[in-house]
């Protein structure tokens, strides 16, 4: 730089930088504190209603501050419908809830246009809304519909908007989609092609209660309804932690790790440290779209312990959520008996955290 | 750069640098280790070596090569780098945020999430001591390295390290000690006798035996010691035959009465008149026939009748007396040389050629011409010791009469000597003082050679001395 005000500037900014930096200290401070804080509240108010399932709520609320869709899987009445539209509430979001038929139409999701008059008497069509305009929309048994429905909202959560008569429409931001899918049934369904699996930035499974759980849902259901949930966050709160959560320090270290996990999913990788079921079982490994999830909702869960940083354990916590639905497995998987699941736990084994 | 920052990357860099100084020791125990393990197993190649010292050298050389190796196939990476700072998060459970301080740290970030990084780092990192955080964990090299040193250099201090057959044998130090006997008799030999060249070449085969000896050279080493020592022998025996003129004409023993009567004959001239002495001189070296002998041919050579005056006398004694001296001396050496020979076969672990002993005897074997021949003496014969009965019949010797002694053809050895004559016209004939001399010789070398069994070494010896009585 040349000139009388860039030598001010160069001379000023340095003695700027110190209370510039003091001050941000103390709000990154305050953020990350506030982001721990919210998560706390946020798991307290649902646990109120939903029993069990913490480490289930934990990530679908990393996923919505990630930005991201969950598609759930379990067994009906395991709480899915009431654990999401809990969520609605308590984040004060708007909440839409779609039961996928094989009769489903995608404009029964999106919306279509409608002909109406205006107030001249004039013929005009109108674009109405559909279902899929809401913050939290929950697809239930997303596997029923057939799969031009199950496009039509694919298409949606990946463009973050719908196109309905050459016109597109945003839909609401923060926007996620919780789509269950029933593992038992599968007669009379649609299995989602894994181009359109690879979407969802969480598969998540929901567990049987436990005892004492099934103990707890039986009291808190049979007696008189609980309170009203608390509203805690809303969409902007959830846009504000979606901004904090991307300016979460990254190692090299802890990246290259990541990086490394996702590379031993692919058969013909050798970086998978003797991990031998990756090798044999797996046809096609995960995506790139694995690795920003697994790191970004690494990035979520250090915000939300608390920490500026995020950590290998945060890497592996959030491996399986984020890969077990990418990995396609071979039939010998199948005849075997063996999971994604037990594959990316014999990978977090052998993966060495630094090359 | 804040505090923070720089207290962080002062901590780093002291737990990098602790880092590093444990990776040059180990390396440097590792090669420490290697290197002796290497050289103990190297050690039966240690015969390869052009000198027997370098082997104490050979681990010093194998951990330089080493060390040199490990240094570079170990160096310090920045992986290693990282890996000691993730090792230092774990162990203070700081969930990766040292490791991201430094990365921060190294990027120049000075956002303000990465300064939260550094504060947080920082206050944790603010008591730790890397020594003692981390410290020197010894691996298996370096309990190695003590005991393959002791072993190492206990292998070399008692020679181990030489094979069974590189060991100095007892037939070398046997040959060592016999050489440095028989140096020392011809040592004693030379100075009683004046001979100057066999009394040096004495002296340096002494020396060649203490050396071997203290060594505990092998065959091998003493054998070459005494090849280069016959070389010499040889080249001095050779110098002598060219200058000397009397040397190849007369015997050993003619030599040495030659020498007595040229000693008598000096005192006498100088204890005579000045005027009357050369007449009676000649009269009286008349009765000295060695020496009227060499008179004679002297008168010869000038030709002209008349006697030798005085000074001519002296002249000539003292150039015989010379002659004598460098004769015997050449003599002397080729006993030497001969010896040499002989024990030289004796290192190479074949049959003692007691006939090697007599053979190339100057003045009738040229060099080579010493040829060994199959004849009836040479065949093999009773093992020496045995059939002692029949010793018990061996006749008594008298002057002047015809004994003859009957071989016992069988297993054994024995040797024989071929005497070869300078051809003269019609004929070819020895003096027989020459030939009995030349079987003396023989017989006491196979006599103290121990060879000849006890109760035969009177009898050989009483036949030599009917033969010397014979010739008186």
């Amino acid at each position: 730089m040349i000139g009388p005000e860039a030598t001010l500037q160069d001379s000023i900014t340095p003695l700027l930088q110190g209370s510039f930096i003091m001050e941000s200290l103390a709000d990154i401070e305050g953020r990350i504190d506030s982001a721990r804080r919210t998560f706390a509240e946020v798991k307290a108010e649902i646990a109120r209603v939903i029993v069990g399932h913490e480490e289930l709520i934990e990530e679908v609320f990393v996923a919505l501050v990630c930005g991201g869709h969950c598609l759930l899987e379990g067994v009906p009445g395991l709480g899915k419908t009431l654990m999401v539209r809990s969520l609605g509430a308590i984040l004060s979001l708007s909440f839409s809830r779609i039961q996928f038929t094989p009769d489903l139409m995608p404009a029964d999701i999106t919306g279509t246009n409608m002909l109406t008059d205006d107030p001249s008497g004039r013929k005009l069509f109108e674009f109405q809304r559909g279902p899929v305009f809401a913050h939290v929309v929950l697809a239930d048994e997303i596997n029923r519909a057939t799969p031009k429905t199950q496009s039509a909202l694919l298409e949606a959560m990946q463009e973050q908007g719908v196109t309905v008569g050459g016109k597109l429409h945003l839909l609401e931001n923060p926007f996620m989609v919780l789509a269950t899918q029933n593992p038992i049934e599968m007669e009379g369904t649609y299995p989602l092609p894994e181009a359109q699996v690879d979407r969802f930035f969480f598969k998540l499974i929901l567990q049987y209660p436990s005892h004492s759980e099934l103990t707890r849902i039986a009291d808190l259901t049979t007696a008189a309804p609980p309170a009203p949930l608390r509203e805690i966050l809303d969409a902007d709160g959830i846009l504000q932690l979606r901004q904090w959560v991307r300016e979460v320090p990254l190692a090299d270290v802890v990246k290259d790790y990541a990086v490394r996990l996702i590379m031993s999913t692919h058969a013909q990788q050798e970086t998978n440290g003797g991990a031998s079921l990756a090798q044999r079982y797996v046809i096609y490994g995960s995506s790139p779209r694995g690795l920003q999830s697994v790191i970004l909702a690494a990035k979520a869960r250090a915000l939300f312990a608390g920490r500026p940083n995020v950590s290998v354990e945060d890497i592996r916590a959030l491996l399986l959520p984020s890969l077990r639905h990418r990995l396609i497995l071979n039939l010998e998987a199948d005849a075997d008996g063996v999971s994604s699941e037990k594959i990316l736990a014999e990978l977090i084994t052998h993966v060495a955290e630094v090359a | 750069m804040t505090a923070e920052v720089t207290k962080l990357q002062s901590k780093f860099a002291e737990l990098l640098r602790w880092e590093r100084q444990k990776r040059r020791e180990q390396i440097l125990l590792l090669a420490a280790g290697g290197a002796l393990a290497l050289a103990v197993l190297l050690s039966p190649l240690h015969i390869f070596l052009p000198l027997s010292g370098l082997r104490w050298i050979v681990p010093i050389l194998l951990l330089v090569g080493l060390v040199q190796l490990l240094f570079y196939y170990r160096r310090w990476r920045p992986a290693d780098a990282t890996r000691a700072v993730v090792a230092m998060d774990r162990k203070l459970g700081l969930d990766e945020r040292a490791v991201t301080a430094w990365e921060l740290a190294g990027r120049g970030d000075q956002s303000a999430a990465a300064q939260l990084v550094f504060q947080q780092t920082e206050s944790r990192l603010r008591s730790v001591q890397p020594r003692f955080m981390f410290p020197r964990q010894w691996a298996w090299p370096a309990y190695t390295v003590a005991p393959l040193l002791l072993f190492w250099f206990a292998l070399l201090w008692f020679d181990f390290d030489q094979p069974v057959f590189q060991q100095p044998s007892a037939v070398a130090q046997g040959l060592a000690q016999k050489l440095r006997e028989f140096a020392r008799d011809f040592q004693e030999k030379a100075r009683a006798e004046g001979l100057r060249e066999s009394l040096k070449l004495g002296q340096e085969l002494e020396k060649l035996a203490q050396k071997n000896f203290a060594d505990n050279a092998n065959d091998e080493q003493l054998k070459k010691d005494l090849a280069g020592v016959k070389q010499k022998l040889e080249a001095a025996g050779n110098s002598g035959q060219q200058t000397q003129s009397i040397a190849g004409a007369e015997s050993e023993q003619s030599l040495k009465d030659l020498r007595a009567e040229l000693e008598a004959a000096r005192d006498m001239l100088n204890l005579s008149d000045g005027v009357k002495a050369p007449q009676q001189w000649m009269d009286r070296l008349a009765s000295m026939p060695q020496l009227r002998k060499q008179l004679d041919r002297a008168r010869q050579e000038r030709d002209d009748g008349k006697g030798l005056g005085q000074q001519e006398l002296q002249s000539l004694l003292d150039r015989l007396d010379q002659q004598v001296a460098g004769a015997l001396d050449r003599r002397a050496l080729i006993d030497a040389q001969q010896y040499l020979e002989q024990m030289m076969q004796q290192g190479q672990g074949k049959e003692n050629n007691q006939a090697a002993q007599m053979a190339g005897r100057g003045e009738q074997d040229e060099p080579g011409d010493g040829v060994r021949e199959k004849n009836h003496s040479n065949l093999p014969g009773n093992e020496p010791g045995k059939n002692d009965d029949r010793l018990g019949s061996l006749p008594g010797f008298r002057a002047d009469t015809r004994t003859q002694i009957k071989g016992q053809l069988g297993e054994g050895e024995s040797s024989g000597v071929m005497f070869k004559a300078k051809p003269t016209p019609g004929k070819s004939a020895l003096a027989p003082q020459e030939v009995v001399a030349d079987y003396r010789h023989q017989a006491e070398q196979e006599l103290n050679s121990e060879k000849v069994p006890a109760a035969l070494k009177e009898t050989v010896r009483k036949y030599f001395l009917s033969l010397e009585e014979s010739r008186k």
